[in-house]
């Protein structure tokens, strides 16, 4: 199928010089922006928004081994930080063990490794799991991973029902854009309603999926593809956990999102506005929640990591400042500030420092908290909202028209779409129609370049020979039933999650625990898409 | 050399590792074609000894590298490594990923022909892409011939491309071999190259040779290729008797490319057991491959409509053999019962997975009987 790109919004406001009031002639203001926190919430959530709460300044962290992160962990904690996010390595992210020989050079290069519960014990050691809120980066093997810290809690005599947190979790746009996929979609996305279920019935307070555009929109995506291939996948969840025989108001305040902010910073605040009320009326009219919190898009924001370039680094601490306030202008929960230096490999401390500050100088110096969007009204954001949200219907039209998102990604649908805008947004760049300043337009050689971090290679050494002991030591028949089990589980269509975490009390370790499902659901090869 | 211009540069792009990080990949493949080159791209999750069994299978002209994951001092030793154990250190290798300045000399000094960043333009990417393949040394047809009849793969990769380019048209023949040589053939997106991956596996793991000919369609307006099947074919462990060729169609109508009759049988002189061919996604009348195998096999899936579609156009009548392919979806049933009705005689109706690597034995003995 031929892909229509979508009208960019520069494209779009080459149209006029300036908006007026002629432009939203016949809007529905009362129906449409009525105050914050009402529906369908195009202002916000809440009405007070950041008068009553700052958005939580979260930055996602994890390095090398499980100790290194537990010691990280801990310090975060004693200066009065509140909620852990975990990034994992490569390896880990892809469902293998540290000893796999596609993890050569890459174990806890970019995030912790952790192969066996035995590795999250000690990512969590001393640190009060029933206290703390939780967020971990996972997705292919995110329900191992839910299960090895289920079980480190219940060792500790902690329930499942009093975790806090948030599991990534969000196989399909993997799918889309960010590869890090392992079984064919179907399996895939029923392993994700496993733990929506297993959620709905055991962890009251876990946030079982966080619906992500970021990854689609920094594999080259617009920002209304972003925003409605994202809220194509929460609907897509939705109906699949509500053909498991799921109420809609048990699951769906536990769903939330994650979105990107780029340049484009009046689209971008268009976007955030355009995805509430989309949501909002979808969860109403088309599956019918009954609870107003079931309605809320909730969502966590994050910097475009692509926006930033290696040269003049310290511009890219403009870039990040200009995308913050969008986010915020936009309404987001919570929001991850990018490093200067990230293009190159893991921040320094530094660069998260000043990542940090762009943030509290926001919230705490321009006084952009003082009311509940502040651009609601304005004729130009008003049009861009309403535009962006029927550029996303005209998508929703697509994907219905192939059947629904997952036949649309066994069909290529979104692959060849972002691949098709990235491939014009390149051509803009390579012909200057697209300014990047210091790269393509302003260039100079006189730069200060930021020191890089590297990671030392004897992390992956004791890892993997760690991992070699913890093989040799565990119960093998234990293990081997367990095993078993979830083979068995997996080829009887049941719920894996008491299988993995009885997998991870015997010693199956993720890539053990992958493979074994690998087996029943079959390996998927995704493909180009050009 | 002149003839260099007779057929497209050819390019492999490979993605080495987990990283998944493929937009800029996927951007140079595209540009890259638009430039007139054939390119192969790996896909994901390829090694460093895949990569450079795909260069020297394909007869690669340039090997870019991609590497977002920062492990470039790791990997990029192993591929040259493989370059040099594999015998092809005519092939230049070059890197594109997120490489620190102070890094760059590191990495030539080692062997790279050239490192690229993400902000590297794509119009110099390509001059140094042209430069490079047109600066390689490659075997003359003389040379190719006397390599191919001491069994070098080295050799045999590199005369299939004088064959392809029409040099050793009426001077040469390959030796009588004794290859069966199977065609597959389907719409666009059966499953024809994942089945042929894992029907080459089967047929490899019961002691056999397999060499492929797969056949992608050229960019009409361009004249280069992005050549997708290997991709599908070729992935996880690599085999040692599995050698896959990718060819452009270039302008040649039918569903196979030029020269492509001779290219099997250069395979089968070469010793090969069984030389699987696979069509450009057909329509109902690219019948070409018949002509040039000793058994064809039509791939359907379900619910298609295909069963229906297909049953009074051409492409039926030379099917020796059925697979219903994707047997995993729903509908499998249905299409397998819809076939049988509409067919004559007793050809058989295999049901595949490839997802699952699931009917494929069945097909195996059908074709090994
Ligand atoms: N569900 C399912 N998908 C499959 C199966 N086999 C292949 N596919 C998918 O179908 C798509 C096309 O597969 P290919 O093997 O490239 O098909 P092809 O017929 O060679 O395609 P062209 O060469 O482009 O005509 C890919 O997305 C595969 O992952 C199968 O058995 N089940
Ligand atoms: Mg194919």
């Amino acid at each position: 199928m031929a892909t229509r790109p979508v009208e960019d919004n520069a494209r779009r406001s080459a149209a006029a010089p300036f908006v007026g009031p002629q432009d939203v002639a016949g809007k529905n203001w009362a129906g449409e922006v009525p105050p914050p926190g009402e529906y369908p919430y195009t202002r916000g959530i809440h009405r007070e928004m950041y008068r009553k709460r700052i958005w939580t300044m979260r930055q996602f962290a994890g390095f090398g081994s499980a100790d290194q992160t537990n010691q990280r962990f801990k310090y975060l904690l004693e200066h009065g930080q509140t909620g852990l996010s975990t990034a994992f390595d490569l390896p880990t992210l892809m469902g293998r063990d540290s000893d796999d020989p596609l993890a050569l050079g890459e174990v806890g290069r970019c995030g912790v490794a952790i192969s066996s519960l035995d590795d999250m014990r000690r990512l969590f050691d001393g640190i009060a799991l029933d206290q703390v809120s939780t967020s971990m980066t996972i997705n292919a093997p995110a329900a191992i991973l839910l299960a090895f810290y289920i079980a480190v809690a219940q060792e500790r005599g902690i329930g499942a029902d009093q975790l806090r947190g948030t599991l990534q979790n969000d196989i399909l746009k993997e799918f889309h854009a960010q590869n890090e996929y392992v079984f064919p979609p179907r399996p895939s996305v029923k392993l994700v309603i496993d733990t929506i279920e297993y959620g709905a019935q055991h962890m009251p307070l876990w946030n079982t999926v966080s619906i992500s555009g970021y990854h689609i929109r920094e594999a080259g995506a617009s920002a209304v593809e972003e925003m409605a291939f994202t809220l194509a996948d929460g609907m897509c969840y939705t109906e699949e956990s509500l053909a498991r025989g799921l109420d809609v108001d048990e699951f769906a305040k536990r769903l939330s999102f994650f979105f990107d902010v780029h340049n484009d910073f009046f689209e971008e605040i268009a976007k955030f506005r355009a995805a509430r009320r989309i949501w909002a009326r979808t969860m109403r009219h088309k599956y019918q929640a009954q609870h107003e919190r079931s309605w809320w898009l909730r969502c966590h924001a994050q910097t475009a990591g692509v926006t930033l370039t290696e040269q003049q680094p310290l511009n890219n601490v403009v870039r990040v400042a200009y995308q913050a306030m969008a986010a915020v202008l936009g309404g987001t929960q919570s929001l991850h500030t990018n490093s200067m230096d990230e293009t190159l490999a893991l921040p320094t401390e530094q660069a998260v420092k000043v990542a940090l500050r762009t943030q509290q100088i926001l919230a705490h110096e321009t006084n952009v908290t003082q009311v509940a969007d502040p651009l609601g009204g304005s004729w130009f954001i008003e049009k861009l909202t309403d535009e962006v949200e029927r550029e996303a219907d005209a998508i929703f039209r697509e994907i219905d028209a192939l059947g629904g998102v997952i036949p649309a990604i066994e069909q290529g649908y979104f692959r060849r779409r972002i691949a098709e805008t990235a491939m014009r947004q390149n051509n803009a760049f390579d012909n200057g129609e697209a300014v990047v300043v210091g790269v393509n337009k302003f260039v100079d050689d006189d730069y200060v370049r930021v020191p890089i971090l590297k990671i030392d290679p004897a992390v992956e050494k004791q890892q993997v020979a760690r991992l070699a002991q913890m093989k040799k030591d565990r119960d093998v028949k234990r293990h081997g039933a367990a095993l078993a089990a979830l083979d068995r589980a997996a080829r009887d269509g049941e719920n894996l999650m008491p299988h993995l975490i009885a997998g991870a009390q015997a010693g199956a370790t993720v890539g053990e625990m992958m493979n074994t499902m690998a087996n029943v659901f079959g390996r998927y090869d995704g493909g180009p898409e050009w | 050399m002149n003839s260099m211009s007779e057929l497209p540069i050819r390019i492999l792009l490979a993605k080495i590792g987990l990283d998944g990080h493929d937009r800029g990949v996927k951007v140079l493949a595209r540009s890259f074609r638009d430039a007139g080159f054939d390119v192969i791209y790996t896909g994901l999750w390829q090694t460093a000894q895949s990569s450079m069994l795909a260069a020297l299978q394909e007869d690669i002209d340039v090997v870019g590298v991609s590497l977002l994951s920062a492990a470039h001092l790791t990997v990029m030793p192993e591929v040259l490594r493989w370059r040099k154990e594999l015998g092809i250190e005519d092939v230049p290798v070059v890197l594109g990923g997120i490489v620190p300045e102070d890094e760059h000399q590191q990495l030539l000094d080692m062997g790279c022909a050239a490192v690229f960043n993400p902000g590297s333009p794509v119009t110099e990417i390509i001059a140094t892409m042209k430069r490079l393949a047109e600066q390689r040394r490659r075997m003359s047809a003389a040379e190719a011939i006397r390599g191919y009849d001491d069994h070098q793969d080295t050799a045999l990769a590199q005369l299939l491309t004088h064959i392809a380019r029409g040099q050793l048209d009426g001077t040469w023949t390959p030796p009588a071999g004794k290859a069966r040589i199977i065609g597959v053939t389907g719409a666009p997106g059966v499953g024809k190259s994942s089945f042929i991956g894992r029907l080459g596996k089967g047929l490899c793991a019961r002691g056999h040779r397999v060499a492929v000919v797969a056949v992608d369609p050229s960019s009409p307006v361009h004249g280069g290729a992005l050549l997708g099947d290997r991709l599908r074919m070729m992935w996880g462990e690599p085999e040692e008797n599995f050698f896959i060729r990718s060819l452009s169609s270039g302008k040649v109508y039918g569903g196979l490319g030029p020269r492509c009759a001779e290219i099997v049988q250069a395979f089968s002189g070469y010793g090969f057991d069984y030389v699987l061919v696979e069509s450009v996604g057909a329509g109902q009348s690219d019948t070409a491959i018949h002509d040039i195998v000793e058994r064809t096999l039509l791939l359907l899936m379900p619910e298609s409509g295909d069963a229906i579609q297909f049953s009074k156009a051409g492409i039926m009548e030379i099917a020796d053999a059925f697979v219903i392919n994707k047997c995993d979806l729903a509908g499998a049933d249905a299409t397998v019962g819809q076939l049988k009705s509409a067919l004559e005689g007793d050809r058989p109706v295999f049901r595949a997975s490839t997802v699952l690597n699931e009917g494929i034995d069945a097909v195996v003995d059908w074709i090994t009987q």
